[in-house]
């Protein structure tokens, strides 16, 4: 694997709204993906992962910060530069598979190739290639609603790889899957990531994919925290007696030179009333 | 995204051409109007084609058989029958106006004929006879299939009854009938027995009806000459403009219906089409490409519509007169490529209602399931 950078964010912000009811949908998030890495993003429901994706896939302009992809800065590029690096940079595969439902499989995964340099014509080579990699051979002619969740996200898969883009942006691929089917599509994209050498920028619900994960991005808030997939360090909140994990955790408070966790907002605040009785609690 | 564009419009066999036929019928509202107006302009002077005059006299100021009268005092058609070059003449005395025929008042060009001039009568006869003469008439075969009035059936002349004694063919248009009746009757209502109202004048071979027309001018007092070209021109002209303005707002009404249809249609498509166009737009394809797609999804619309029109118009067209023998249809290739000719803005214009959905189509909806 080189350590060449495919895409970096420099504190990236964007909020929606305007004065008293703005949200900051993501604050400051600074990150780096280097070629071959696959990279989770994850965080509880609502705490922007879809937005910095937009925002990493030049869907979505940040009002703050920057975005360097293939050391180009694209946060100044017009919608239509945009677009087009879309076409050649990015490949994205979606939860809700999204293939047109005219087109038959080989068509599917051919669309984009009419934006690529070479077009739609000159793709036919790789077009077999992926069928054959992605197991597609025997049902390149057929629509997409004669496939299986996972047949459909593989072809989802061949679409996003077949303008040869060095990253691929992923947002819950596994969501609509069961646990077989996900494990497939995971296995897929791991391998797109150690033999293509793309960048797989992946956010995800599912734990199971952490194991396979080069780094786990951990996103609350609009806050971005860095930490390994095997890592957890679990401590134990000195008010409700819940163990939380310190490096997901996002209540925190320094009291008598100890750092303590807490699960909620709600037992930091019962804490704060009466200090002396918890103190000693927390492990 | 042609390809697209293609093969989604195609996926959906039935709604593609429920959506032609209704531009079709808009076409073919066009079309069936315009063959409509065609055709009762062409048998507003099929009379005047079917004499085959070279010259055609009148009163002087006047130009026009169509809502026009005429007299020539008939020592004048002595006259110029006398003329150099002039082989022949026959004359008419002329009126148009209501004549009641079972039961129903049918506006008429009325032609009192005598057989002293046998080619001023019908051209073509259905039944009985060609001549009428004192208080008789031959009236169109086609009034006859409308009102089922038989031969010895009485008809009116303003307050004059006469009996129908023929029904000739080619004579009926929706806006005039040609009823032949006999010179005495209609002189005699006129109050002009030595009187004409066109005077028809056949030339020498040989001899230009232009030069002729100035003979006769030079040396006939009070008449106005007209070469047979000019004449119908004339009244053709005069024909088309009264109905022109009724034919281009039919026009405009059905180019605007199919506008409509096919603007509706590719709104419908586009906008049912909406999450995948946000698809498109996420994998790096630009408005300009997107738009061009629902442009060329109205074009195959319209084209289909147009193909339809005339397919059905052709069916119709031959199938009408059958059983709508009133009703004169011509069909002439400028027709059809006007209709084309507006095909394509047409197509363009309807494409404009998509274009602002495909403007405001969001990218970031492929996030949402």
């Amino acid at each position: 694997m080189t350590t060449e950078t495919i895409l970096e964010a420099i504190n990236l912000t964007r909020q929606f709204g305007r004065s008293d009811s703005v949200v900051h949908a993501v604050k400051n998030v600074s990150l780096e993906i280097k070629r071959g890495e696959m990279v989770l993003i994850m965080g509880p429901s609502g705490s922007g992962k879809t937005t910095l994706l937009s925002m990493l896939g030049a869907l979505l302009s940040p009002t703050s910060g920057q975005i360097i992809i293939n050391g180009a800065d694209i946060s100044s590029m017009k919608a239509s530069t945009l677009a087009a690096l879309r076409a050649q940079k990015i490949g994205f595969v979606f939860q809700a598979f999204n293939l047109l439902e005219a087109l038959t499989v080989e068509e599917n995964i051919l669309f984009p190739a009419q934006l690529s340099v070479e077009g739609a014509k000159g793709a036919k080579g790789r077009l077999d290639e992926l069928l054959e990699r992605l197991g597609l051979t025997t049902r390149r002619k057929v629509l997409p609603n004669t496939l299986s969740g996972g047949e459909k996200q593989r072809v989802a898969i061949g679409r996003a790889l077949i303008n040869r883009p060095p990253i691929i942006l992923a947002d819950e691929p596994t969501g609509n899957l069961d646990s077989h089917k996900g494990q497939e599509v995971m296995m897929i994209l791991h391998d797109i990531a150690r033999d293509d050498g793309c960048a797989v920028l992946m956010v995800t619900h599912d734990p199971r994919v952490e194991e396979i994960a080069d780094r786990v991005l951990w996103l609350e808030d609009g806050a971005l925290r860095d930490r390994k997939a095997e890592q957890h360090s679990w401590v134990i909140d000195p008010v409700c007696g819940m163990r939380v994990d310190e490096w997901t955790a996002t209540v925190l408070a320094e009291y008598d030179g100890h750092r303590l966790v807490f699960c909620s907002q709600r037992c930091l605040e019962r804490f704060k009333k009466e200090p002396g009785r918890y103190k000693n609690k927390s492990v | 995204m042609f390809y697209w564009s293609l093969k989604t419009l195609f996926a959906e066999p039935a709604r593609l051409i429920v959506s032609a036929l209704a531009v079709a019928v808009s076409f073919i509202l066009v079309i069936f109007f315009s063959a409509v107006f065609e055709g009762e302009a062409e048998k507003m002077v099929v009379y005047l084609e079917e004499m085959e005059a070279d010259v055609w006299v009148m009163q002087k100021g006047v130009s026009n058989m169509h809502m026009a009268s005429s007299m020539v005092w008939d020592w004048k058609a002595d006259k110029i029958e006398k003329l150099p070059g002039v082989k022949e003449i026959s004359a008419i005395l002329y009126l148009n106006g209501p004549v009641k025929i079972g039961g129903k008042d049918w506006f008429s060009y009325v032609i009192g004929i005598s057989p002293e001039y046998p080619r001023t009568g019908p051209w073509t006869m259905a039944q009985g006879e060609s001549m009428p003469g004192p208080g008789e008439a031959v009236v169109p075969d086609v009034i006859s299939k409308l009102t089922g009035v038989q031969i010895g059936d009485e008809i009116t002349m303003i307050d004059r009854p006469l009996r129908i004694v023929g029904f000739s063919k080619g004579s009926f248009s929706m806006a005039s009938a040609v009823v032949f009746v006999s010179r005495e009757d209609l002189g005699d209502l006129l109050d002009g027995t030595d009187q004409y109202s066109y005077i028809m004048v056949y030339a020498e071979p040989g001899l230009e009806a232009q030069a002729l027309v100035e003979n006769i001018k030079e040396e006939v007092n009070k008449v106005n000459a007209l070469t047979s070209e000019e004449f119908i021109a004339s009244d053709w002209q005069l024909a088309v403009q009264m109905g022109a303005e009724i034919i281009r707002m039919m026009t405009m009404l059905g180019t605007l219906l199919a506008t409509l249809i096919v603007a509706f249609t590719a709104y419908s498509l586009i906008a049912r089409k909406k999450h995948e166009l946000a698809i498109a737009k996420a994998l790096g394809f630009g408005n300009g490409q997107i738009y061009l797609a629902a442009l060329s999804q109205s074009v195959v619309v319209t084209v289909l519509g147009l193909l339809f029109a005339l397919l059905i118009s052709f069916t119709l067209l031959a199938w009408l007169p059958s059983v709508a023998p009133q009703i004169n249809l011509a069909v002439r290739p400028h027709q059809f490529s006007s209709i084309a000719m507006v095909t394509l803005p047409v197509a363009i214009l309807a494409s404009l209602s998509a274009a602002r959905t495909v403007v405001r189509v969001d990218p970031m909806s492929v996030f949402h399931q």
